[in-house]
């Protein structure tokens, strides 16, 4: 554009030369004054209206706090008044559920109680009666074990004479026993005496007679294997030759 | 072959070692034996004369003691019957010894017997050591008891009466 910047243009209206001196009077100095000059309005505006839109809103702020408490605390008594209404309804039911049921207890209980009493009336009556029929059994009992006793002693009395006199008997039979016992004594003890007399000679006897078969008997086991048959055959036939006729007359029977 | 002259069970002559009737009996059945091989020997050998088999030592004495030949067959058939015979009839005298009897002894005793009681005597051995020595002697119908126990036995009295007299004189 700058070659251009010099060349000859075609005369200007005037508007248009007007419009040329505008923009020659409105350049880029101004331009930035004016815009400092709006910027700093702006912000100055800005800075006002957020001051008062800050104390409006605090203003809004404790108002509605403010409210707010009010309401709160409105809400609050009506919900205590609904509470307290709530809880006397309920406490009202509660006693009334209760003295019904204290009433119907109480009805149960007379009833129960007058049920005891009749029984324990009649359990009264029914052991005044058993008492009365066992007094009178026992009586009768005592009066039969009385009557009995008496038999009883009467019976002993004469058992126990008759006792003695069967002590008496037997003290008699006893003397007598021992009278005979001791004759018997006696004699056994003749007899024991002649007896271990006897025996002394019978085992004196036996004892000989058992001691040749002791000393047979030594000799048997002293002799035996002493001999072999060549040994004894000599005095064998020695033997032989000694019963020969007894030997040959019994081969020719 | 020679003619061997009849012989009858009792005219035989026993061997010593034939002591008891259980050895009478086995020299029988070794003479039939004997009789049984000669026999087949001859027959194969078409009746002409064999050699004898070998014997017994019983057998072998009876033939010598008897005098007897064996190589007719008639004869020994005759043999057999009067040695089965005689097997039959000789009898047993039975003798029990204290200890256990040697064949020596009793061939010895045998001889005596056969000498002093019967020429055909056999013994029965038995053997009873409670009788210490001796011998105890069983024939047909009686005991001898020949042993130590049965003297002893019979002179028990002796000894009573010495034991008396032992008690007298305390």
């Amino acid at each position: 554009m700058a070659l251009f910047q010099h060349k000859q243009s075609k005369p200007q209206t005037p508007a248009e030369m007007a419009l040329d001196e505008v923009h020659g009077l409105f350049d880029d100095t101004f331009r930035e004054e004016l815009r400092n000059h709006g910027r700093e309005y702006f912000d100055r505006v800005i800075a006002e209206n957020a001051t008062l839109f800050k104390q409006d809103l605090d203003a809004t702020i404790e108002h509605v706090n403010t409210e707010l408490k009010q309401h709160m605390a409105r809400q609050l008594d009506q919900q205590l008044i609904e509470i307290n209404q709530a809880t006397a309804d309920l406490r009202q039911h509660v006693t009334q559920q209760l003295d019904d049921q204290l009433a119907e207890y109480s009805k149960s209980l007379k009833e129960a109680q007058d049920l005891a009493l009749q029984a324990l009336d009649r359990s009264a009556k029914a052991l005044e009666e058993q008492h009365k029929q066992l007094a009178a059994s026992l009586q009768q009992s005592v009066a039969s074990q009385d009557a009995m006793l008496v038999k009883a002693f009467d019976d002993n009395k004469t058992q126990m004479a008759e006792i003695e006199k069967s002590q008496a008997q037997a003290l008699e039979w006893l003397e007598r026993s021992e009278k005979a016992l001791r004759e018997q004594y006696e004699k056994l003890g003749d007899e024991l005496q002649q007896s271990v007399t006897e025996q002394k000679n019978m085992l004196v006897g036996s004892f000989e007679s058992n001691m040749a078969a002791v000393v047979e008997h030594y000799l048997l086991q002293a002799l035996g294997d002493q001999f072999d048959m060549k040994a004894q055959l000599p005095s064998i036939i020695k033997e032989l030759e000694a019963n020969k006729q007894a030997i040959v007359d019994d081969m020719t029977v | 072959m020679t003619e061997t002259p009849a012989k009858t069970a009792t005219d035989f002559t026993l061997p010593p070692n034939v002591v008891s009737k259980v050895d009478l009996a086995r020299m029988v059945n070794d003479f039939e034996r004997v009789d049984g091989e000669l026999t087949d020997a001859s027959i194969r050998a078409g009746g002409a004369t064999v050699p004898l088999p070998p014997l017994s030592e019983q057998l072998e004495q009876f033939l010598t003691l008897n005098k007897l030949e064996v190589t007719d067959e008639r004869t020994r058939t005759e043999l057999i019957k009067q040695l089965r015979s005689l097997k039959d009839v000789v009898p047993i005298i039975h003798m029990t010894f204290a200890v256990p009897a040697d064949r020596e002894s009793l061939q010895e005793l045998a001889q005596w017997l056969r000498s002093s009681v019967h020429p055909h005597a056999v013994i029965g051995v038995g053997l009873q050591p409670a009788l210490v020595a001796g011998v105890y002697v069983r024939t047909p119908n009686h005991v001898h008891d020949l042993s130590i126990r049965g003297k002893l036995e019979s002179s028990r009295s002796v000894l009573v009466q010495e034991l008396e007299a032992l008690r007298g004189t305390k």
